[in-house]
């Protein structure tokens, strides 16, 4: 495996679309709960007796940014898309398959991208959690309820495995990029409402609302979720089949099908 | 041992029969052409010995072994157009290669020069021209010096001299004992190399074989006289006489047995016609090979 990783890097490390993509889906996290930070601590200034527990404070913020952040996690599919869908223009899965990898050996280093960029995710949250827990929150450093923040990690897994279901099954880049901006952008959002319209809770099920459902803004979001919802274990295991059926159909696509 | 080995592969594209039932053996240190027209199934074969493509029926064995990654790694493979990262240079494309194929990244060098890329070996790949990236191709499959090697229309997209050059290399390389597995157009120029043929026509494989057995090339005597009707009559009365391969020009003919030139020079004077051309040829490859598959 670390050979796979060596032979990744080689191929991306001076390609340079793939690290502003990166950039932009990585700085994004930082941006967005900085904006976050600042309007939390001019209301909490005003408020100071009315709110005993700010949403920068810890252990709130894990959940904070967790939730602010999941609006964000179709960013990360880009880079994902780009990586995999180039080796499709240029031909170059034939080349290396001729080269000496076996095709699982190919969709190994494209699942090696699928976990490095989610982990990657994960950590930067986590240590702007910190950096802005520390900056801002008037509470001591701690870990309660940083659970969230694995809710996050997998919703960015579950983002992730679309892109590069998406990005095997289309393998055009341009046709890929559209329909991932329009599932995680529109049609996803569509159908949860009208299944939860006219069907019930089962729309909250579907793959990245999943995600959100583990992940409602705090305080907030307690006054808006439904009383019929399910418990959290289920969503957190509708997580888990949705990327594990999605691994499983990348790799039967790759290995039985004309490179 | 066979170098590769197929048995009655298969493979459809819809309603087209691209492979029915191929079956051959590739010897080691043979020269072996894979001949045939545009859309005979050339390519297809070569994409299934790969795994890039997947048979439909069918198995093969690459050095009497299940096909694996690591036997591929063994063989340096052209297959149709250069397939190359266009952002990379040449030199970052072939670390690239070097590292799935498990070969010394030090090779890098001694392949660009051989495929005569260092001056440009920090280009990006996407400003080559057409003949540049073949011959990226070519350097890439020669990297770690593998002693199989396929080449599937190798000359594509060249100039003159870069045919000539890579003419002149495949030739170096079959000298040297390397295996090498040749797709066709190449034909007339590997004539002198090609050790055995398999010979495909939409999708079936017609002949394979060492290249005298399965393409019986006559020998035939090219000779002209003032008058070549006269000649012609003159010779039509040879003992050993068979027949005209052609007119143009000089008279082209073969003869039943072997004849000395000699002698037949001394026939036709005998006979009142002298000579002012005679030479033996051996027929060209191409041409046998056209006579089979026309018929």
């Amino acid at each position: 495996m670390l050979q796979i990783i060596r032979i990744e890097w080689l191929k991306v490390k001076s390609y340079r679309t793939f690290w502003i993509l990166l950039l932009l889906a990585v700085a994004i996290i930082p941006a967005a709960n900085y904006i976050g930070a600042e309007i939390n601590s001019e209301i909490r200034d005003k408020a100071k007796d009315l709110i005993p527990l700010s949403t920068y404070d810890f252990p709130l913020i894990w959940q904070t940014m967790a939730s602010v952040n999941s609006y964000m996690t179709a960013l990360f599919g880009f880079p994902l898309l780009i990586l995999v869908t180039n080796e499709f223009t240029y031909k170059t899965h034939r080349q290396n398959v001729i080269d000496g990898w076996e095709r699982r050996e190919f969709v190994l280093a494209k699942l090696f991208w699928w976990l490095a960029l989610g982990v990657l995710a994960l950590l930067i949250s986590m240590l702007f959690a910190v950096i802005l827990g520390l900056a801002y929150g008037t509470h001591a450093f701690s870990l309660e309820d940083s659970r969230y923040m694995f809710y996050y990690f997998l919703q960015v897994e579950v983002s992730l495995a679309i892109a590069l279901l998406i990005a095997m099954l289309v393998r055009r880049a341009g046709l890929a990029i559209v329909l991932y901006l329009a599932y995680t952008m529109m049609i996803e959002q569509v159908l949860v409402v009208t299944i939860k319209r006219y069907v019930g809770e089962v729309g909250g099920l579907l793959p990245l609302q999943a995600g959100d459902e583990l992940l409602p803004f705090p305080i907030v979001g307690k006054l808006m979720s439904s009383a019929n919802r399910f418990d959290d274990g289920v969503y957190l295991l509708m997580l888990l089949v949705y990327i594990a059926l999605m691994i499983f159909l990348v790799f039967r696509r790759m290995l039985k099908t004309d490179y | 041992m066979s170098i590769l080995s197929l048995h009655n592969i298969s493979k459809r594209y819809g309603a087209i029969q691209a492979l029915s039932g191929v079956s051959f053996e590739v010897p080691p240190g043979s020269v072996f052409g894979i001949l045939g027209p545009n859309g005979s199934g050339k390519t297809t074969l070569l994409g299934i010995v790969t795994d890039v493509l997947k048979a439909d029926e069918g198995t093969y064995s690459l050095f009497d072994a299940p096909p694996a990654g690591r036997l591929r790694r063994q063989i340096g493979t052209l297959l149709e157009t250069p397939n190359f990262y266009h952002y990379l240079t040449a030199c970052q494309n072939l670390q690239v290669a070097a590292a799935i194929k498990q070969k010394p990244e030090q090779d890098i060098s001694r392949v660009l020069e051989i495929a005569g890329l260092t001056a440009r070996q920090h280009s990006r790949f996407k400003t080559y021209s057409l003949g540049m990236k073949q011959r990226l191709a070519i350097a890439s499959a020669l990297l770690g010096d593998p002693g199989v090697l396929i080449l599937d229309e190798p000359t594509n997209g060249l100039d003159p001299a870069g045919i000539a050059e890579v003419r002149e290399l495949v030739l170096r390389l079959a000298e040297t004992g390397k295996t090498i597995i040749l797709a066709s157009h190449l034909l007339d120029e590997v004539e002198k190399v090609c050790s055995h043929v398999a010979i495909l026509q939409k999708g079936k494989l017609l002949l394979s074989g060492p290249v005298n057995e399965v393409l019986a090339r006559e020998d035939y005597v090219e000779l002209s006289g003032p008058d070549n009707t006269v000649l012609e009559a003159v010779l039509a009365r040879h003992p050993a006489f068979s027949h005209i391969l052609s007119r143009n020009g000089h008279l082209q003919v073969v003869f039943s047995q072997p004849v000395d030139l000699a002698a037949l020079n001394a026939y036709c004077a005998e006979q009142g016609v002298w000579l002012n051309h005679l030479h033996i040829r051996k027929q060209s490859l191409e041409k046998a090979f056209l006579q089979l598959t026309n018929n």
